[in-house]
Order: C-alpha cells, then structure tokens, then sequence
C-alpha cells in the first residue's frame, strides 16, 4: 500500500509532464500555423499606410524649401 | 380667493401640529412605563471592573477559555489559543518588515501578514463565520472567485507578443513545471516515510507552489486541501518575492560562460490580428485537451482578448487597476484569515515551505537544462538563462534573465527573449493545474 504512493506520485509526473508538453507543443504547432497564415494572407496594413504619411511629409518639406529657396532669390 | 386659501392652509398646519406634539407626548410616556432591561443586570461597580477585565485581551492569552473553538468549529489546543497567537502576531511584524523594509511582493504580502494580525486577535474572533475576515473568505475564496478575478486582471497586463515571435520558447515554460510534479514526487515520498501525513490531494496543493504562480496556487489550494490554504499562500508568494535571491546561483551553477553571452536574433513583428487571434486559439486548444484548465485560461485569456480587442479601453482599464486591486485586498485578507495559530503553527507548515523552496529550485533549474537540451538541435540557440523565466513568476523572472545576462554582457538584451517562456510559463501551470483537478474528480 505505501510503496503505491510514490508510484502513483510517479504517474502523477507522467501524466502531468506529457499533458502540459503536449499542450504547449500543439500550442507551438498552431501558432506557427497562424502566424504564417495571417502573414500571408492579411499583412498588415499600417506599414502601407505609413509610407504616403511619410511621403506627405516629404512632398510638404519639398515644398517648404522650395518656397523659402524662391523667397530669398526674390 | 387666496386669502381664503392661506387661511385654510395655515389652519391645517396649526392643527396637525398640535396633533403632533400630543402625540409625541404620549409616546413618550408610554415608553417610560414599559422601559426594561432584558440583557443588563444592575451590578455593583466592581463586579463591572472584574467582568471587564475578564473580556481583555491579555486575560484571554494568559487565561484561555476551555470552550473555545477555532473559526472552523474544531477543538483548539490550549497553545494554539495562547502564546501560539502571539507568536503569530509576532511573525506577522516579521512579514510587515519584509515587504515595507526587503520590498518582498509588498501588494499581496501586506495584505496577507495584516489579514494573519487580525486572524489571530483572541475573543473577536475575525476569522470566524461572522467576522469580516471569515465573510470575506466566503465570499471569494473558499469558491475560487478571486484568483480567477486575479487572473483576468493579469491576462489584460500580459503581451503575448515575444512569445508569438518566437513560438518555442513555449517549451521552457512547459520545462519548468516540471518543478511541480518532481515535488509532487517528494512530498508522497516524505509521508511515505513517516516524517508527514500529507494525502495526494494536500501534496498535490503543496507542489503547485512549484508553478510560481500565486492566484494558480491560491485556486487549487482550496480545491483540494484549503485546510494547508494559509501556508501554501505564504510559501508561494514569499518564494515569488524571494525569485531574485534563488534563481541566479542556480543558473550560474548550470551555465557556462560561453551559453550566458548567448545572443538571441531579434525577435520579429507581430502584427495586431496575431495577438487578437492567440487568446482565443488558446482557449479552443484547452477546451479540446484539458476543459478543467479552462477556468484558469479562459479567465485569462478573457483578460488578455479584451486588451488586444482595443475596443474596450475602459474595460482593460478597469482590469489592469481599479478591479484587480480592488481583488488583491480582499484575497490577500482572505488569505491572511488563513494564518491563525490553529492552522498555521502545526508541523506541516514546516515541510510546506521547504518543499515549496525545492519546487522553486526545481522548476528553475529544468527551465535552464531544457534551453540546454534545445541548444543541441540545429536552429536559432536559446541563451539558457531564459530558461529559468519558464517558472511564472510573471515578470520578475524575466527580469531575474536579464539581470544575470547584463552581468556577463551589458549589451546583452534578454529581458524581451524571457518574456516568452515567462507568459508560456503562466499557460504551463494552468494546464498542470488542470491536469492536478481531473485527476481527483
């Protein structure tokens, strides 16, 4: 009867130890998974949508300088 | 017209008026006549003075009432009613002084050691059915609501982001509840052995302290053996605050200098849709494999789904703060009505903090030799001191990782690189929490 203990203590770990590996791999499995798909099929859209801020950006210092290099021409 | 009115109405209120003032004097005479006291006897003064006296504090401690029982109902010792309560008083200072002096976890500790002072107040009697302390422990604790409030609460602070960037890692949150089931192991062998009579359920509560994770073991604690709940709750979260004192000797003893200057390729962008998907895909994967985790994840990952929803800033507000603050002082009183004499000063409480410092150690140290172990296959190498973050602890551990890699390295950034194990660390013990319950349904 004692000597059960630590066996069932034993089969505790196993249990225990392959339940949780195998959840966090399956875990690890579908992340992946996801991760590519999402990737791949709906990139995100903020870093297209911060380039033509960035180009705004540009065009208005363009314009700026332009503006100040005419100004001080004239 | 109006004066008539006025008239009228001034009549009316002289009228009740009177009516009034007859009435209360009538009342009034009546009450005098019946006037008795039914729970005061006429005493001479100083009967009152010694029945006073009687009634102190002091006289319960150095006189202790025979009929006494403790807040469950059972017979207590004599010791347990007397100087065992001031000494507990006395530990409770000792806690005050870590947490407010040491820094040790002082949200939950403060709680904890001034819910203990009042648990341990002769004749009030706090900690019993009817004090505030035993109504709190009703409320919340005693059905497993407030760790899962807690839980929510900390899924809305967590940024799967690092872990969702480097998927593996997940392993060595997986690798380090091995210091759950390995004390598991040990606390069945110490009663095997005599030295303690510990049931599967009550060791089972104990080396969950392993998993580093307070609110994981305050939930199954009093799920399957609330009578050690006191203990387990101070050992887990004195560990957690003592992380940064345990952790690194056992790192450096397992790691060589070449493995702590490992640096690990930077860690991607993850896109909003990511982050927003992972709770849930979570969740169906408990759902499928282990349902008596969900109440621990699901909660969780409620938290976390809100804050990656970004639609509801003032519910992820309230979760992060106002809510889960308001939680953490009622379970840390819970907790702290838990450390009466009665329940605490008994011999386990002596092999609860041992085995919990051996789950610590232990889930640290699988953490590290499992980063190892994945260092021998081809891929990205893993510093192995990230290893150790696989014990919750969320985020002191990662902390802990990246102190001791700046200590070899200063330009050697981990803390982001342990995040990832640190948060699949959480979902680790989750499961092995839920694997713990099926196994005694």
């Amino acid at each position: 009867m004692e000597a059960n203990l630590i066996l069932e203590g034993f089969k505790f770990m196993g249990l225990g130890m392959g339940t949780v590996f195998i959840f966090l791999i399956i875990m690890i499995i579908s992340m992946s998974f996801m991760s590519s798909f999402i990737n791949k099929f709906f990139p995100e859209a903020h870093v297209s949508a911060a380039a033509p801020v960035k180009k705004n950006n540009n065009k208005i210092i363009a314009a700026v300088i332009g503006a100040i290099t005419q100004h001080k021409q004239g | 017209m109006k004066l008539f009115i006025l008239k009228l109405l001034a009549l009316f209120m002289f009228f009740s008026f009177t009516n009034v003032l007859a009435n209360d004097n009538g009342s009034a005479n009546v009450s005098l006549e019946t006037h008795k006291e039914e729970n005061y006897k006429v005493k001479p003064f100083s009967e009152m003075i010694t029945g006073f006296l009687a009634s102190t504090g002091v006289n319960a401690i150095l006189h202790p009432d025979p009929d006494e029982l403790s807040s469950d109902g059972k017979p207590m010792s004599n010791f347990h009613k007397s100087w065992g309560r001031v000494l507990m008083i006395l530990l409770t200072f000792f806690l005050f002084w870590l947490a407010i002096k040491k820094g040790f976890e002082p949200l939950l500790l403060l709680p904890i050691a001034f819910g203990g002072l009042l648990a341990n107040i002769p004749v009030a009697g706090i900690a019993g059915d009817h004090g505030f302390l035993g109504v709190i422990y009703g409320m919340g604790l005693s059905n497993e609501m407030f760790p899962i409030i807690i839980f929510m609460g900390v899924g809305a602070m967590t940024d799967f982001g690092p872990l969702l960037s480097n998927p593996k890692t997940a392993l060595l949150g997986g690798a380090a509840q091995f210091g759950i089931f390995g004390t598991l192991v040990g606390a069945v062998a110490l009663s095997q052995f005599g030295f303690v009579d510990f049931t599967l359920q009550q060791a089972s509560a104990i080396s969950i302290i392993g998993g580093a994770d307070g609110p994981t073991s305050i939930f199954i604690a009093t799920k399957l053996a609330p009578e050690l709940l006191g203990a387990i709750a101070v050992a887990s979260y004195s560990y957690m605050a003592m992380v940064p004192i345990i952790q690194p000797p056992i790192m450096k003893a397992l790691t060589s200098d070449t493995e702590r200057r490992i640096k690990m390729t930077t860690l991607r962008h993850v896109s909003r849709l990511e982050k927003l998907v992972f709770p849930v895909m979570v969740l169906t994967l408990a759902i499928m494999v282990l349902p008596e985790s969900t109440p621990l994840i699901g909660a969780f990952m409620f938290g976390n789904f809100l804050k990656e929803s970004g639609v509801v800033e003032r519910l992820n507000d309230t979760l992060q703060n106002s809510l889960i603050n308001t939680v953490t002082i009622f379970l840390g009183l819970g907790v702290g009505s838990k450390l009466a004499a009665d329940q605490f000063l008994v011999p386990d409480t002596m092999f609860i903090m041992a085995l919990g410092i051996v789950a610590f150690s232990v889930g640290t140290a699988s953490g590290v030799i499992m980063a190892k172990i994945m260092n021998l296959f081809p891929g990205n190498k893993i510093n192995p001191l990230i290893g150790s973050a696989g014990v919750s602890a969320v985020p002191m551990a990662a902390r802990v990782s990246n102190k001791v890699g700046m200590e070899y390295d200063r330009t050697n950034m981990l803390l982001m690189h342990a995040m990832g194990p640190n948060v699949a660390g959480v979902i680790g013990s989750a499961v092995a929490a839920g694997v713990l319950i099926s196994l005694f349904q």
